[in-house]
């Protein structure tokens, strides 16, 4: 088992380090400079001079390599370094925007993930029946709408016409507020963006759920607990489903690892203050510290995942351990 | 069981959703919500990037010794009186008494001259440069500042005194580099709004500063959400979840809006150009009768009419938009395809070889890119009826639509018109401060790259040069008049550029949330004027 880890740890150190150098190069190789950013969209009137200074007191003129080595050593400090557009340090805004990240998306995810798993396991009950059809249709409809409009359809109806939510932002401006109504006024801020999430994260999990139970279903042991006599509901939730939700499982923990990346169209279309949208803005303004820190971050989150994953899979499925 | 306690939870969860009544949709009087379109850094001067609305929202904050009034003429703010010598070298500003910093220090003449050397010294795009002439400033008493100039400066009052925002030297003096100042939080200025909160990326509170040297502001309370989509935007309007928009509206919304009881749309012109810009170092475009050939097929009136559904003024030849203040009213273009026709067969574009594409004499096809920025719908419609009326004439033209920064690394790569360029032609734009600028045609056409820092097309011609720099030093707005006219009869028959159109500056506002916006030329509603009546 030791030996098992320090391989795999090994293994992630590699991952990561190739990621950061990712992280590093990628943005920089884009055409476009973030001078702009830095001093101001006049930028045409400063003399070449002037440029030159501004880029060395933001250690851009160094060589490329010198600007990794500086970065690598500040990211082992922990220092993520200071934004170029938003002039404000990077672990602050970070900081900022991952709680409502993780709100959104992550509550979504589970969400989503309980509706699809149900839902798809009564669809592979029902197997061929109008239910399960007639389920397949609607997943496939809600697996092809384009989030955006998803999102723009429930602003139109139920923010804008019913006037029950509020048609932007993460909370109300300007109103102190504490207790309950502090408590509602987040979730009534939440509430669209949350479920147009969910509503397009739900048929992947379906789909899964639904295939593996389908193939569960199949198998000799289902046939022989059947022909025992067991009960038909212990058969679906205590022979099969368990099976069943193991590829559901692995998905989820992927998904998981990418819960800190945000929902960026979602996030753009309620004005959300989420980590999507921060790195979206960051690529479009050249912010290359902000690019770096949100994707290591993510890079970080999503190999964390994997580890739990791989720790967890002996547990969840016996075979792991004894294939060992 | 469990199912129903679940549906239970489920349905109780909506409905107290929906029951608790819609705290923060309402307006709250004395507030004003007015969208903003992205964060906007500390709102300091400088982690300020953009012209329209970013200058304008950041002095709410920070005041400037003078301001462009309705009409872009700089009157006098900060200052009560200014006097210019005859030779346009001595600037004496005597400032209004008793004018108070935020944090309740008072305002001087040392931090207008503090201000002054240090945009010279902390360099920033739009303050630095026009502070450059400044040769010294002085301040013999709390209420007199007197600047020296190296030359007389056309742009002087405009680009620095109506612009550079005062810095409090209490505050800025210990802040001496440019990554210092953008970090600097200690938001303090001298205008008629302070910072009360400020949530990246989600938006700012602003409330009055009742100390205010010019009088009360208007309104109490400004917050701005930053509501990053327009329809979204728009939509929020529409529902009364905020009073204003930062937006223009899109041509095709105004019918709409104008029929929104208590909604009220107001428009006027709109000094941001859009245009087609030619690289004059390209071996075909470089010549002026192949660009007056395409020129006289692009038919401006109906793009606007298409494109714009009729809310833009086509473009006028010499760049300078019919009403700003140095257009030279006989300067005119009428496109002409039989012309355009004309213009190719006699310099010699013919299609030798009968494939429909025409070639210069050594047999070069007219065959060109057509550069246009992703995620501006209007310029790539543009381009692409640019393309079919080229196509008619025989020339052949390829649309490619890329985002903002791989355009500006072809047209004008890192910013700079000395690092050449690598385009043939751009479906771009200028914002609307360029237009106000006295020094404009210089700015764009001259041929020195130090100089026309936005002749990103390359142009040269000695005698624009040579007026370009007797414009920048003219003070006398008759003889700025007069120069900027015969510049504007060069530009248009050369046509380094084609102005395509002007589009309208269109704002709507709910009226019961607030009433009296000033409508700035060019510009629109968010400026100081709005909120507060000019000092008297």
């Amino acid at each position: 088992m030791l030996r098992f880890l320090a391989g795999k740890g090994v293994q992630y150190a590699l991952v990561l380090l190739f990621a950061i150098t990712l992280n590093f190069l990628l943005p920089r190789m884009m055409p476009g400079s973030p001078l702009v950013f830095l001093v101001g969209e006049d930028i045409g009137f400063m003399p070449a001079a002037q440029r030159a200074q501004i880029m060395r007191e933001f250690g851009l003129d160094q060589a490329l390599w010198r600007q990794y080595l500086i970065y690598l050593g500040n990211l082992a400090q922990g220092d993520l370094g200071f934004s170029y557009q938003q002039g404000r340090p990077i672990a602050e805004i970070i900081l900022n925007r991952l709680p409502w990240t993780l709100l959104l998306v992550g509550l979504s995810l589970l969400l989503a993930t309980l509706i699809g798993v149900t839902w798809g396991l009564l669809a592979a009950w029902r197997r061929g029946t109008s239910v399960d059809l007639g389920s397949l249709g609607v997943a496939m409809f809600f697996e092809s709408t384009p989030s955006f409009w998803l999102g723009m359809i429930f602003i139109a109806v139920f923010a804008a016409g019913f006037g029950w939510f509020p048609i932007f932002g993460a909370q109300t401006i300007g109103v102190p507020l504490s207790g309950a109504a502090w408590v509602v006024d987040r979730l009534r801020h939440l509430a669209l963006p949350m479920a147009t999430l969910t509503l397009i994260t739900i048929p992947g999990m379906f789909m899964i759920m639904r295939y593996a139970m389908l193939a569960v279903l199949d198998e000799q042991y289902v046939t022989t607990a059947r022909s025992k006599g067991v009960a038909e509901r212990r058969v679906i939730y205590g022979h099969a489903m368990r099976n069943a939700l193991l590829p559901v499982a692995t998905v989820f923990m992927l998904n998981l690892g990418t819960v800190v990346s945000g929902a960026t169209v979602i996030e753009t279309v309620f004005s959300y203050p989420g980590i999507g949208r921060l790195l979206f803005e960051a690529v479009l303004a050249r912010d290359y510290p902000v690019i770096q820190a949100t994707f290591f971050i993510v890079t970080v989150s999503v190999i964390g995942m994997n580890i739990i994953a791989d720790l967890l899979y002996p547990i969840i499925d016996p075979r792991v351990r004894h294939a060992r | 069981m469990a199912l129903r306690r679940w549906r239970l939870v489920m349905a109780t969860l909506v409905a107290v959703l929906l029951l608790v009544p819609a705290a923060g949709i309402g307006q709250t009087p004395g507030s004003l919500r007015l969208a903003i379109t992205r964060d906007e850094g500390h709102l300091n001067p400088y982690t300020y990037q953009t012209g329209y609305p970013g200058w304008n929202l950041m002095t709410l904050v920070y005041d400037t010794l003078f301001y462009p009034d309705a009409n872009n003429e700089p009157i006098p703010w900060l200052v009560r009186s200014a006097q210019v010598s005859r030779d346009g070298l001595t600037w004496t500003l005597t400032l209004h008494p008793n004018i108070r910093w935020h944090d309740g220090r008072s305002l001087t003449s040392e931090d207008i001259k503090f201000t002054f050397e240090y945009v010279i010294k902390v360099a920033h795009s739009r303050w630095t440069p026009p502070a450059r002439v400044i040769e010294r400033v002085d301040a013999p008493n709390p209420t007199t500042v007197v600047f020296h100039l190296k030359n007389a400066d056309a742009g002087f009052r405009l680009r620095a005194l109506a612009d550079v925002p005062i810095l409090p030297k209490h505050i800025w003096e210990s802040v001496t580099t440019v990554p210092a100042a953008r970090a600097l939080t200690n938001v303090v200025g001298s205008g008629p709004y302070m910072v009360a909160e400020a949530q990246p990326a989600q938006f700012y509170r602003l409330t009055a500063n009742p100390q205010y040297f010019a009088g009360q502001p208007r309104v109490r309370e400004l917050i701005l959400p930053v509501i990053r989509d327009a329809t979204v935007s728009f939509t929020a309007l529409q529902a009364a979840q905020i009073e204003a928009n930062v937006r223009t509206l899109a041509p095709e919304l105004v019918a709409q809006f104008e029929r929104l009881p208590g909604m009220k749309v107001v428009r006027g012109a709109g000094f941001a150009s859009t245009l087609l810009q030619f690289n004059m170092e390209h071996p075909l475009l470089k010549d002026p009768k192949l660009r007056q050939a395409i020129a006289n097929t692009i038919n401006t009136r109906l793009m606007v009419r298409l494109l714009m559904l009729g809310f833009a003024v086509g473009g006028s030849p010499g760049y300078l938009h019919p009403d700003s203040p140095l257009y030279a009213p006989g300067v005119k273009f009428e496109a002409n395809k039989a012309k355009a026709v004309a213009l190719l067969n006699e310099a010699g574009y013919r299609d030798r070889n009968n494939d429909g594409i025409r070639e210069a004499q050594d047999g070069t096809p007219l065959r060109f890119t057509l550069l246009t920025l992703a995620g501006n719908p209007i310029r790539i419609r543009g381009a692409e009826l640019i393309r079919t009326w080229l196509r008619d004439v025989g020339i052949d033209t390829t649309v490619r639509v890329q985002e903002d920064a791989a355009i500006i690394d072809q047209v004008w790569p890192e910013f700079d018109v000395c690092k050449g360029r690598r385009f043939d032609m751009a479906v771009f734009g200028w914002s609307a401060p360029v237009m106000t600028r006295p020094t404009a045609l210089r700015d764009l056409f001259h041929s020195d790259c130090n100089i026309g820092v936005l002749n990103i097309g390359g142009y040269k011609n000695p005698q624009i040069d040579r007026m370009g720099e007797q414009l920048a030093i003219t003070v006398d707005p008759a003889r700025q008049k007069q120069i900027a006219t015969e510049m504007q009869k060069i530009v248009a028959q050369d046509l380094p550029v084609h102005v395509l159109f002007y589009p309208d500056t269109i704002m709507a506002y709910r009226q019961a949330g607030y009433d009296r916006w000033v409508f700035q030329k060019g510009q629109g509603i968010i400026n100081k004027l709005s909120f507060v009546d000019p000092p008297k």
